[in-house]
């Protein structure tokens, strides 16, 4: 037996409580988005978005007001986002490039480690893209020994590529050193953008996606310990967003990586060693270019100037240093304490001043 | 002494005939060279009459050497050379200077004797001369060159080709066209001048304070008076602003005593608490009020219907169903099988919420499987909870098909940059993991985009345009749930469960049979 009626249907008058609920079905699919604010005498009109891409086939994030200018309205943020980029650039060692075929990749890293003692606070990964076997290269990459502690992980890979990269992200090389932390996205503008990723899946039926793709991915990853509250000369938190927009600008300045995602690492990270390998060959619509305060390795790189003696003269020249005692033995032993080395972009006063800081909790 | 433009006759004949005066057969003969002169203006009614004899012609070339910075070269010296005498040794013409032809030619029509220098011509982007060389990298690529040589299969075709949408992909899109009710769509007008104008005709001006007393929320002033006040200054605005009042959304600056400029925009804008005493700058949306064209009614049916179900056409769409109860006991099989799921569980964050949380273990325990067959889940997942809702799925028997992104916009359609909503970064996105399991070969793929932009509303409530998405998707009269839903959510077609609703409505009669005889059983054992 039906009992449709009795909870609200076409032709119920039925009591209070149900004709909120009779409203909702009346309004099959549009009424719901023209709701009354409560207090207002205004009706809000909400904007369909996906509505609109279905009907006129233009994606979303074209509407999206900030994209060519994301902190517009906010002069603080404005210009915080302006002294930190002066101040990397500032104290940037000169661009590195490093040319490598990807299998020798791991024995290059390796004997980067054994011989130079090079160590990277910042390494991003990518862009790992569909057809790319380099997982057991991945598998195999020093990750925990060419990284400091506290270092940051950025992989940087298509939407196809996640599940393989969670395989590789849960084993013991990289998972037992590092966490988690963010997921970053990065949206392409539109299908015409050098970086819309393609939506097509690896031929069958069942690995054909349900959407349309426009996203890639960045997991950041931490290992070792900071803490946002006390460690400002290490990280500055909440300086930019998880979501990072392509901003319209000419097709030539298409790189393996976009800007934005470089800005988000030197805006997180204070520390100036960062590495960024890309395991293979991307094609020769994606050129590799070198950027100020990174090194950048891998088998399509154009300049190779990359010397690990003069890398680390510079480093020594362009950075605060700073000794930081990581004792084996504690201070309570007085006993021998290991003394690691931090290379850092100073920062300044107005910096600090602007910065967005952790809520100061009251003292219990 | 010849002139000019007897000169230029030759140079033009030397550029046309070019390296093959030097080549077999001519061999720079100059005979035949002088020859083919001749031959070459003898249509034009000026012959070649200062051309009488070989020595006139050796005079002639020497002066053009004169005055073509010796562009033509012989094997021997034109001077003093007797062509009198039989002589195997006869002058031959070896090489031109096409470089130097081409310079006196130049000048021959006005040109400057320098070669202009553009000043104007744009920089050249050291990195555009790094580019060239990636031509020949095409090397690398050798199987392009290899389909291109052998198959004549041009490079970027194939990869074209697996691009290409398909025809079930076009015809599904059509449809969902056809079907999705038009919802009337505005742009918001970006010029700033618009905007201030618009606010101190419609909302700033001081007589306006009388509406209430001074601390009067302008906020909340009914977009009709703002109109009709910008419709009563319609004077003193330009045509273009007061149409664009009728067509384009616009934000207006709310200026009160307390507001400061200099600190630009409030963070929380629309959705602040402090409205009356926030010293940042707010926003009044001001709605176009002419009635929106379009939104015409969808057509019923199309003519394409593969994953359509038979009785689409006729079909109604069945009234909001919920049963509030607790999630961890109710048995899921009364349920019935459904072609999509929609979670949003609480997840245990360590985070004050104004809702009860669920601990993890409990969620992977809930018996998922029973639900599907074969069809969609949709997942919301925040931060840490991202990889324990891709475990989630796992062992719910499902494979993670895509994974889309909310992008939440704010009042004034921008995305949300501040305010600390993260740990490390802002979090201006939040992540919805979506599973598939079995094959199912009836969904309509790739009707929409696995990004959404949407703005925000109450805490955790999602946007609807997700509901839509869905009924793309699976079609709107499969069998949809969403769990972990409140009052807000239930809606046509959809059966919703969680702990938050109120009562129970149910309308098909299986499930409604079910429910019951699972009630009186849990009564009959208490």
């Amino acid at each position: 037996m039906y009992t449709y009626n009795k909870f609200g249907s076409r032709n119920s008058s039925s009591s209070n409580s149900n004709s909120t609920k009779s409203s909702t079905l009346q309004s099959v699919q549009s009424n719901h988005r023209i709701e009354k604010s409560s207090g207002k005498n205004t009706t809000q009109v909400e904007l369909d978005y996906c509505n609109n891409y279905v009907h006129s086939g233009i994606p979303s994030t074209k509407y999206i007001r900030n994209v060519s200018n994301p902190v517009e309205g906010y002069p603080k943020l404005a210009k915080l986002h302006q002294l930190k980029r002066q101040q990397i650039k500032k104290h940037a060692l000169k661009p590195y490039g490093y040319r490598v075929s990807t299998d020798r990749i791991v024995p290059t890293l390796n004997k980067w480690i054994e011989v130079y003692g090079l160590k990277f606070d910042v390494i991003m990964i990518g862009a790992l893209i569909e057809n790319q076997f380099i997982l057991p290269i991945l598998n195999s990459i020093p990750i925990y020994k060419l990284c400091s502690k506290p270092g940051f992980l950025f992989i940087w890979s298509t939407t196809q590529k996640i599940q393989e990269l969670t395989k590789l992200l849960n084993n013991d090389n990289f998972n037992k050193k590092f966490r988690r932390s963010e997921e970053l996205i990065f949206l392409p503008i539109d299908r015409n953008s050098p970086y819309y990723p393609g939506d097509y899946g690896s031929g069958d039926l069942e690995s054909l996606p349900l959407f349309e793709r426009q996203q890639w991915h960045c997991w950041m990853c931490i290992t070792g310990t900071v803490r946002r509250s006390t460690d400002n000369h290490l990280i500055h938190c909440n300086v930019d967003t998880d979501l990072q927009i392509e901003t319209p600008t000419s097709k030539k300045n298409a790189n393996a990586v976009p800007e934005a995602i470089y800005r988000v690492a030197e805006n997180f990270s204070n520390s100036n060693r960062r590495l960024h390998l890309i395991p293979s060959k991307l094609g020769y619509d994606t050129p590799i270019k070198l950027r100020p305060g990174w090194v950048i390795m891998g088998p399509d790189v154009l300049i190779n100037n990359f010397d690990p003696v003069t890398y680390n003269e510079e480093l020594y020249s362009k950075s605060m240093i700073k000794y930081k005692q990581t004792g084996t033995g504690g201070q309570a032993s007085g006993g021998y304490n290991n003394v690691t080395t931090q290379f850092l972009v100073p920062q300044t006063t107005e910096i600090e001043d602007l910065r967005p800081k952790s809520p100061t909790i009251p003292a219990k | 002494m010849y002139t000019l433009d007897k000169f230029k006759k030759f140079v033009s004949f030397l550029l046309e005939y070019d390296t093959s005066l030097v080549l077999s057969p001519i061999n720079g003969e100059l005979w035949v060279v002088k020859a083919l002169f001749v031959e070459h203006y003898r249509d034009e009614k000026t012959t070649i009459p200062y051309l009488e004899t070989m020595s006139d012609f050796l005079d002639f070339l020497q002066q053009f050497n004169g005055i073509s910075g010796n562009s033509l070269k012989f094997s021997h010296d034109l001077h003093n050379f007797d062509f009198q005498l039989p002589n195997l040794n006869f002058p031959k013409l070896v090489w031109i200077n096409i470089g130097g032809l081409l310079l006196l030619q130049h000048r021959f029509e006005g040109g400057s004797p320098f070669p202009k220098l553009s000043t104007n011509k744009p920089k050249q982007d050291l990195f555009e001369l790094l580019e060239r060389p990636k031509i020949n990298m095409k090397q690398l690529y050798s199987h392009e060159i290899l389909l291109e040589r052998n198959f004549g299969i041009q490079p970027g075709l194939l990869d074209a080709l697996i691009r290409r949408p398909t025809a079930r992909t076009v015809l599904s899109k059509q449809r969902a066209q056809v079907k999705t009710k038009k919802i009337p769509f505005f742009t918001v007008c970006n010029d700033s001048n618009h905007n201030h104008i618009l606010a101190s005709v419609g909302l700033n001006k001081k007589e306006y304070g009388q509406y209430g007393d001074n601390s009067f929320d302008k906020q909340t002033i009914p977009e009709s008076i703002v109109h009709q006040r910008i419709a009563n200054s319609k004077g003193m605005l330009s045509e273009e602003i007061y149409k664009c009042s009728f067509e384009k959304i616009h934000f207006l600056p709310i200026i009160n005593n307390h507001t400061d400029l200099n600190l630009g925009d409030c963070s929380y804008l629309d959705t602040c608490h402090k409205m009356k005493t926030c010293r940042y700058l707010h926003y009044f949306t001001l709605n176009p009020n002419s009635k929106p064209k379009g939104g015409s009614e969808p057509e019923e049916y199309s003519e394409y219907t593969i994953g359509d179900c038979f009785s689409e056409s006729f079909r109604e769409i069945l009234a909001p169903q919920w049963i509030n109860c607790d999630i961890r006991y109710l048995p899921f099989s009364i349920l019935g099988k459904f072609a999509a799921i929609i979670s949003d569980p609480a997840w245990d964050i360590h985070m004050s919420l104004p809702y009860g949380t669920c601990k993890d273990d409990e969620l992977l325990s809930l018996p998922m499987s029973e639900l599907q067959d074969e069809g969609i889940i949709m997942l919301w997942v925040t931060g840490r909870s991202i990889e324990i809702g891709r475990r989630a799925l796992l062992k719910w028997g499902y494979r993670i098909s895509d994974e889309m992104i909310w992008v939440k916009l704010n009042q004034l359609k921008r995305t949300i940059v501040t305010g600390r909503t993260g740990h490390w970064l802002n979090h201006s996105k939040e992540h919805l993991l979506v599973g598939l399991k079995g094959n199912p070969i009836w969904l309509n793929r790739k009707i929409d985009t696995d990004v959404v932009v949407s703005g925000t509303r109450e805490t955790s409530r999602k946007p609807d345009e997700f509901y839509d998405i869905v009924e793309r998707l699976v079609g709107v009269h499969s069998r949809k749930l969403e769990i972990f839903g409140r009052d807000h959510n239930t809606r046509p077609g959809w059966l919703t469960i969680g702990n938050q609703l109120q009562g129970v409505s149910l309308c098909e009669p299986e499930v409604k049979r079910k429910y019951e005889s699972y009630i009186q059983s849990t009564n009959k054992s208490n």
